[in-house]
């Protein structure tokens, strides 16, 4: 929806499947711009399991939230 | 309000499979659908992992202990993105207030020789490290435009309301942007 594609005619289409074809042929990767070449990396990033274990052990060693003291005054 | 939390945490659950059984319920189920996403733009913003570890599990913290701040028109992602550029800020500024000198964005992105043709990769070996030198050049706006409307579910307008602009501002800096990333990507072959 965002993505705004340069290759808006059907020759152009062409040619960049064309690109692609050739592109993936060679082992060579082909993004239509830096938000596709972005998303690539995200998907190719993990998240390092260490910081849920980090939240767990943060969360299990802090005090629990302090109440607001007009909600007392409600119960 | 906590319905409104307890939807979220129902959407996000449906989108993602248990993946940390250690962190308390209503943590759990945002961390597992928006982790990733919290993640990438703290690594790709701040430019260091160790960082952005510390970044994403801040970020959670802060979300659990704000939980009850969550307003219902506001989606989980957009809300969780709030507190993780607010915080990626702070990181940011504190060491580049010490390191390095300001400069006008209009100016420095005009002295980019632009790029406009398709991004090709030869070698996806160092892939991350020429995306991160390259998202380096940038001012710091227009790298967290990129990292921002690269999340497909966010719109401009959304992307907007987190940086503080309209949809059109975002359109016009994000064309300048692409080029500039371009032109940068092209010079760390």
């Amino acid at each position: 929806m965002k993505q705004q594609n340069k290759f808006s005619t059907g020759r152009h289409q062409e040619q960049a499947a064309g690109e692609q074809t050739a592109a993936a042929n060679s082992g060579a990767l082909e993004f239509q711009s830096p938000e596709e070449l972005l998303r690539h990396d995200a998907a190719q990033t993990a998240v390092p399991p260490e910081i849920a274990r980090r939240l767990s052990q943060s969360i299990a060693e802090s005090p629990p939230p302090r109440r607001p003291w007009w909600r007392k005054l409600l119960e | 309000m906590e319905s409104s939390m307890n939807q979220a945490c129902t959407e996000a659950q449906s989108t993602a499979a248990a993946e940390s059984p250690l962190l308390p319920a209503e943590l759990s189920a945002l961390y597992d659908a928006y982790s990733r996403a919290i993640y990438y733009l703290a690594l790709r913003f701040l430019g260091d992992s160790q960082k952005a570890e510390d970044a994403t599990h801040d970020v959670f913290l802060k979300a659990l202990r704000h939980l009850d701040q969550f307003r219902a028109e506001a989606s989980a992602r957009t809300w969780l993105y709030r507190i993780a550029i607010n915080h990626c800020k702070n990181v940011r500024s504190a060491w580049h207030d010490r390191h390095v000198l300001p400069s006008s964005d209009n100016e420095f992105i005009e002295r980019i020789p632009g790029g406009d043709s398709p991004l090709r990769i030869l070698e996806t070996k160092e892939l991350g490290d020429r995306i991160q030198r390259a998202l380096d050049g940038l001012p710091a706006e227009y790298r967290l435009l990129l990292l921002l409307v690269s999340d497909q579910e966010l719109s401009y307008q959304e992307a907007g309301a987190l940086t503080g602009q309209s949809a059109d501002a975002v359109r016009g800096k994000l064309f300048r942007a692409r080029k500039a990333f371009a032109g940068l990507f092209a010079k760390t072959e």
